[in-house]
């Protein structure tokens, strides 16, 4: 198909490509060249559209390689999942209509499943599963964060229009002509990025090294609770009493960067919000959970009582936060098939394994298995819906087009009814 | 006429909204409604003798969905493990998918267990606005039952602002209508009028006629303006308030300040077990349940849910920041969440365990029982342990049986704490309450104080066929547990404990009319607030039908008809 003239497919269009879900760019076809453009939008978006052209894809399913039916490949991927005694869904991204599906096909297989980032995830729920938080929305720290600390370094990589949306520069908020903005760690590029938002209007910035994470978020808990903090560096103890004295403090963290142990420091920060909280406000946002992962665990807590890394199994319901991790399930070959989910880009791939490997995904994912079903982008070529970063607010998404492609809901209950019962 | 029909032979009807004078007699059923008997014989003859034939219960507050009971279901991990840490095993009837939980079970869970129980409508009273999309994802997911929701507003910047500022009512209201247009809610609560705004610039108590440190409005000024507007929209259920100062004691002289406020405006105050605390006796502590009772039972315009206590673990879940926070350093076991939401509300789960040799938990047990025996209407009283966050709904045939069986409650009443035992007035109460009235405080009242009468909560001709047909037995507890018949229009859905269908439930919701011009200033809002568009934030009857409850049932309420 080609495009006869530039138009705007979307206007507004909701972006589920970042942890944002920005909602206020339009799409538009290019006529010379059948891409998508968007303006308004930020590079992630940009990047994330070029893996679309502005007309459905043509791909069909594929079973060993060999192009093939939609009805052949579901029914090739039931026979794999019927012989597997131990499936692991791995990647799961997709939105609340796949992530339904998922669950009732988990059910009938007796699946694990993880998502892609499986790890960062698992960090945030067990620290949440072991002493609680306190958080924050979006508009909360744009109308009211007059002090915004980011660790480690800044969100930008998966929230490339955070500081944007949470107000940062932007001097008409009344609560907040004036913030500022500390970044622990970060990277030469990052130091650069902080340097250009102490030149929006209202805005100071500081960085300040991390150096060992689990020290400086030891000294920092100690330092704002007024406890000892022998050895404390000059640069914590102020940012302490900075904490001490905002109004509404708001720490910005990122999981998935904290590395192995992470939660050690995920927890430690929210006893330093807690702490704070006790004489003034202060709230932690921890940003991850994209390309669907935090949507599709909300939707398995809800459906079940239990979130991700669970699984129905002989003995009954099982959550397993440290089993049942994908990386750890294939490396001990505790299961024997993968069923990968990846609706929105072809670059979350499976991890490289021998196992009978399902690939229901973007068109354009270079890894399909023994059976590769592509289906529709929630967003893109259909409906949908995801979470926004603070796990508080679902947006609605939009197609640009009417898909060609399957749903990946469609094809999940295709599957289920080909299981025997 | 065509259609399946179904008759109920020979039990004993209490269907208060006709009489509360329960008869002997057959009950109709053709499709998905009760009929007057035919001429013909039934397709389907269920022998009721010896059993009660109620309307389907309604609970009206129950925390069944969104953003706070997800974070529930997250932070406890134990409810969904049997005590020894083993899982809980999968159901055995097929028609079940898997889900599990005691005080924060899954949807799937909470509507097969309402509908086991004889449940067909449950309502979740604290939807945010901005989470107003995911609270109905989770209804939608709760099968069988239908559902609603009641917004929150009252500590929303915007309506702060507006009062403060002054503006028109007219436009308050107007904001009001869209929200409740946009979110497809039932109706609006209010949780700590202001005060859930105020934690967020550190205030840590508001009293009834005390500023908010910021908008310099007061809880009395928000209640009466959220009340006046609901009127003025024709909201048929009026306004929902979770008074201030929660779980305080001495808070009686806020929740009757609250009364003052409404200046004879309707309204609903919910859980007032919570909120009828004296400071009199040994540990400042007492039960306010007689003055409640009497503030009730002298204005016509209020109605309440109780929110009874049960003993054991339960989590607390609740839009009133302010005192979740204040109350998270008794949290058992000790952990909580909180958290401020996108200029609208907030949250807190706080975990607890309720404990029969606890001087205050022994005390708010009393008080609970004490309302429900001392308020004289019971159209005006609703069955609620406001689930969970007083006790999971699945106590409601315990409670139920201490309402009706006075020798089971004293017996109960001996276990608890021995100076509560000793000196609490509901040991000289002997009130035990019929079958009736307890018909009328878990469908019939419920039905009418949200508007949903004309269908629900009641075996008139016409009406919905929803329907639990109990076996009568002198153990009330074991009675309510375990109806032997089930049906949720027309169909039936549970037999004897057991799931036999699945049907979608339907949502119920309400659509009342505003001047439109109150988008601009919205739009405006939502811009600098850094929200979501306008247009993406409301939810269309599309949406709402197919991609939040899987096909189900549109419900929308009539209007109030005497609106302005």
């Amino acid at each position: 198909m080609t495009v006869a003239a530039d138009h705007v497919l979307a206007d507004p269009w909701t972006c589920p490509f970042c942890l944002l879900l920005c909602d206020g760019a339009a799409v538009r076809a290019e006529a010379a060249t059948g891409a998508l453009s968007v303006e308004g939008a930020c590079d992630c978006a940009r990047r994330a559209l070029a893996a679309f052209r502005a007309t459905p894809s043509a791909a069909t399913p594929e079973v060993d390689g060999r192009s093939t039916t939609l009805d052949e490949a579901v029914a090739a991927a039931a026979v794999l999942l019927r012989a597997s005694r131990q499936p692991l869904f791995g990647g799961l991204g997709t939105d609340v209509a796949g992530a339904r599906a998922l669950y009732r096909l988990a059910l009938a297989t007796g699946a694990i499943c993880d998502a892609a980032g499986g790890e960062a995830l698992s960090q945030s729920l067990r620290t949440l599963q072991d002493r609680g938080q306190f958080t924050a929305t979006l508009a909360e720290v744009r109308t009211r964060a007059d002090l915004i600390v980011c660790l480690p370094g800044l969100p930008l990589a998966q929230a490339p229009d955070f500081f944007e949306r949470a107000g940062v520069g932007d001097t008409t908020l009344p609560l907040v002509p004036q913030r500022h903005l500390v970044m622990l760690g970060g990277d030469a590029d990052e130091q650069a990025a902080l340097a250009a938002l102490g030149r929006r209007p209202g805005v100071t910035v500081e960085a300040l090294p991390l150096g060992d994470p689990f020290e400086t978020v030891a000294l920092l808990s100690a330092l704002v609770a007024g406890r000892a903090a022998s050895g404390a560096p000059e640069a914590l103890k102020a940012l302490a009493q900075r904490l001490r004295a905002a109004r509404y403090a708001v720490i910005v963290g990122e999981p998935s960067r904290l590395g192995p142990q992470g939660a050690l420091l995920i927890e430690g920060i929210n006893r330093v919000v807690g702490e704070l909280n006790r004489s003034t406000r202060a709230a932690a946002l921890w940003l991850g959970g994209g390309n669907g992962a935090g949507t599709v665990n909300q939707v398995f807590t809800w459906l079940s009582g239990l979130p991700l890394r669970s699984r129905a199994g002989p003995l009954g319901l099982e959550h397993e936060p440290l089993c049942h991790g994908a990386d750890r399930l294939l490396a001990d070959r505790a299961v024997d098939s993968l069923l990968w989910v990846s609706c929105f880009t072809p670059d979350s791939v499976p991890p490289e394994t021998d196992l009978p490997l399902i690939v229901l995904g973007h068109p354009d994912l270079p890894t399909r298995g023994r059976v590769f079903i592509p289906v529709s982008t929630p967003g893109i070529g259909s409906r949908g819906h995801l979470f926004r970063a603070d796990g508080v607010v679902m947006l609605p998404l939009f197609p640009i087009y009417a898909d060609t492609l399957p749903t990946l809901q469609d094809v999940l209950g295709r599957i289920t009814e080909a299981l025997p019962s | 006429m065509s259609g399946k029909t179904t008759r109920l032979r020979g039990g004993r009807i209490v269907d208060p909204m006709a009489s509360m004078d329960s008869t002997v007699r057959d009950l109709w059923i053709r499709d998905s409604h009760v009929i007057e008997a035919p001429v013909e014989p039934p397709d389907t003859d269920i022998d009721a003798s010896g059993c009660v034939v109620m309307a389907g219960g309604i609970d009206m507050h129950t925390h069944i969905g969104g953003g706070k009971v997800n974070l529930s279901r997250l932070l406890l991990p134990e409810d969904h493990r049997r005590p020894d840490g083993s899982p809980i095993a999968l159901p055995t009837n097929p028609l079940e998918l898997a889900s599990c939980g005691g005080c924060a079970p899954g949807t799937l869970h909470t509507g097969y267990r309402y509908v086991e129980m004889g449940y067909t409508a449950a309502f979740e009273p604290a939807m945010v606005p901005a989470n107003a999309r995911h609270a109905h994802m989770e209804m939608g997911d709760t099968p069988i039952v239908d559902h609603g929701a009641y917004v929150m507003l009252g500590n929303d910047e915007l309506f702060l602002q507006m009062l403060a500022e002054g503006q028109d009512f007219e436009r308050i209201r107007d904001y009001m209508g869209w929200t409740i247009r946009a979110t497809k809610a039932m109706g609006v609560k209010v949780v700590n009028p202001g005060g859930i705004s105020a934690f967020k610039f550190n205030q840590r108590k508001l009293d009834v006629d005390e500023q908010h440190v910021h908008w310099r409005v007061t809880p009395r000024q928000v209640v009466h303006t959220l009340a006046r507007a609901l009127r003025e929209l024709g909201v048929p259920h009026p306004l929902h308030i979770h008074g201030s100062n929660l779980g305080v004691a001495g808070n009686i002289k806020s929740t009757l300040e609250t009364i003052e406020a409404l200046e004879g405006l309707p309204a609903h105050l919910t859980h007032i077990q919570f909120h009828s605390y004296g400071t009199e006796g040994p540990k400042k502590f007492s039960s306010a349940a007689a003055q409640l009772a009497e503030a009730v039972n002298a204005n016509a315009n209020v109605s309440i849910d109780v929110g009874q206590i049960m003993f054991g673990q339960t989590v607390t879940a609740s839009g009133d920041t302010m005192r979740q926070h204040a109350n998270s350093g008794i949290a058992s076991p000790r952990k909580w969440i909180g958290a401020d939401i996108e200029c609208d509300a907030g949250c807190g789960v706080v975990p607890f365990r309720y404990r029969e040799s606890s001087y205050v938990n022994a005390l708010q047990w009393a008080i609970g029982l004490e309302i429900f025996l001392m308020v004289k209407d019971p159209w005006r009283v609703a069955l609620t342990t406001d689930h969970p966050n007083g006790g999971p709904f699945t106590s409601y045939p315990h409670l139920i049986r201490l309402l009706m069986d006075r020798s089971f409650r004293n017996e109960q009443l001996q276990r608890i704490h021995p100076d509560v035992a000793a000196n609490c007035a509901l040991a000289s109460i002997e009130r035990e309450l019929s079958l009736e009235e307890i018909a009328v405080m878990t469908r019939a009242a419920p039905a009418r104080l949200l508007g949903i009468a004309g269908e629900r909560g009641h075996l008139g001709t016409g009406a919905a066929a929803d329907i639990a047909v109990y076996r009568e037995e002198a153990d009330f507890e074991a009675m309510f547990t375990t109806p032997e018949y089930v049906f949720k229009d027309g169909t039936l859905v549970a037999r004897a404990g057991r799931i036999t269908a699945v049907t979608p439930g339907g949502t119920h919701f309400v659509e009342p009319e505003y001047d439109r011009g109150i988008e601009k200033l919205l739009r405006h809002h939502f811009d600098t607030q850094g929200m979501v568009g306008l247009d993406s934030f409301a939810i269309s009857h599309d949406e709402l039908c197919t991609c939040c409850n899987h096909g189900g049932r549109l419900l929308p309420a009539a209007l109030f008809e005497g609106r302005s």
